[in-house]
């Protein structure tokens, strides 16, 4: 089977681009669309550092063939950080000391996405279960879970009409 | 191998066609994707089951027929499927549960696939859809031997255990996210109870001589304990990076006794 054209809803905007037949959604978004915040870890599933959200929901993009999520909305690190600003996940980052390496942050901060979109007041245990598909090989676990729980509260104050 | 073609049908009837063909049925990928990525996969087309209409879960009079391709995360949020939600949470982490599905589970090796002890020991029926045809089989069939060429398991059947008569408990090295050690789940239906066995042998295995030691007992850890040992008669334990056989063996009684006293 030929190449073929992709079409996909990333970050809001439709994108079209030429996939060879079992290109990995992951390597579409870096190699087609230049989108590099995924990274590809282990390719097995097992590090979630290529955690993207396919129609709101985590997924490993690396197991991901492309043509099988065709016309999808996915969202990846660059579809968050909204007019150039950086969202509260990403600022409670920053200042919590939770990104180390950086490596698995993309990856991090999805999950972590999409955490408080559908539970805005997690309480530790289900951030804990949230990340626990990502792996931080610096070991940091523990400041990327208060940062998620700071985030949380931040959008909830935020959230507060004044 | 490099993959020629993904095919992505949308209908039961092109997925088997697809199949007949010679593409691999995939459901989420989470077992097939890893071995393709790193070259090891004996593989050049896959056919996906996202788009073919097998991801519904219906429950109607104490019967749920949750189509193949639900994803675990899916089977999960089911308000009527809640007694498995503590499984599924021992199942690998949140990304690949909305990934991975209830058939693939089906075929993949312990330690993975605790699902499919669940599902044997719920003595669920699969819905197998094939070029001749529609026929059901009975989930052991399909873990000891697959289905024949050409085709695929389009839906599970499973009746719903009364409440109370659900038991799971899962070994693992982790809290989360881990594989099996041991993994005990068990029904009681009125024909008996079945308790069935991950994690101890190459396929889930129902653990008779277990089931025979606690027919008419009281589950009294002393039985329980009892019942564990004797289930040793029936497991094939492996070594894996998770624990060794001997430790398998070694600590089956204990989580025979959890899954019911925990």
């Amino acid at each position: 089977m030929p190449s073929q054209i992709v079409s996909l809803v990333v970050n809001g905007e439709r994108r079209e681009f030429i996939a060879a037949p079992g290109a990995t959604l992951l390597a579409c978004l870096r190699e087609s669309l230049g989108l590099i915040a995924a990274k590809r870890g282990c390719a097995q599933g097992a590090c979630g550092t290529c955690t993207v959200l396919v129609e709101g929901r985590p997924e490993a993009s690396c197991l991901v063939p492309v043509e099988t999520v065709a016309g999808a909305s996915v969202r990846t690190l660059e579809g968050v950080t909204a007019g150039g600003e950086l969202d509260e996940v990403q600022s409670a980052f920053i200042d919590c000391f939770a990104t180390q390496c950086g490596f698995c942050t993309s990856g991090m901060i999805m999950v972590a996405e999409a955490l408080l979109e559908r539970n805005p007041d997690p309480s530790e245990d289900d951030v804990i279960e949230a990340v626990s598909g990502n792996v931080c090989r610096c070991t940091g676990y523990r400041p990327i879970v208060i940062a998620i729980m700071e985030a949380a509260r931040r959008r909830r104050e935020r959230a507060v009409p004044r | 191998m490099a993959i020629q073609a993904v095919h992505v049908p949308e209908s039961l009837d092109d997925v088997i066609a697809c199949s007949a063909r010679g593409g691999r049925i995939m459901g989420g990928g989470t077992a097939l994707m890893p071995l393709v990525n790193s070259g090891a996969a004996a593989v050049t087309e896959l056919v996906s089951l996202r788009r073919a209409g097998l991801c519904g879960i219906e429950v109607a009079e104490g019967v749920a027929t949750i189509g193949a391709a639900a994803t675990l995360a899916a089977v999960g949020e089911h308000p009527r499927l809640a007694f498995l939600r503590p499984a599924l949470r021992t199942i690998a982490s949140p990304t690949i549960r909305n990934q991975a599905t209830v058939g693939g589970n089906l075929f993949v090796a312990q330690p993975y696939g605790d699902l499919g002890v669940c599902l044997l020991a719920l003595d669920a029926t699969c819905e197998i859809a094939g070029p001749d045809g529609r026929r059901d089989a009975p989930v052991a069939d399909v873990l000891a031997a697959g289905t024949a060429a050409g085709e695929v398991v389009a839906a599970i059947r499973i009746t719903l255990p009364e409440p109370g008569a659900w038991h799971y408990h899962k070994a693992m090295r982790r809290r989360l996210n881990s594989a099996s050690i041991v993994t005990v789940a068990s029904v009681a239906a009125p024909g008996g109870r079945r308790i069935v066995l991950g994690g101890v042998a190459p396929r889930p295995v129902r653990a008779f001589s277990a089931e025979r030691l606690l027919d008419g007992r009281p589950l009294t850890p002393e039985n329980l304990t009892e019942a564990g040992e004797a289930a040793r008669a029936d497991i094939d334990p492996f070594d894996d990076a998770y624990a060794s056989a001997w430790y398998r063996a070694r600590v089956l009684p204990v989580h025979l006794r959890r899954a019911f006293l925990p």
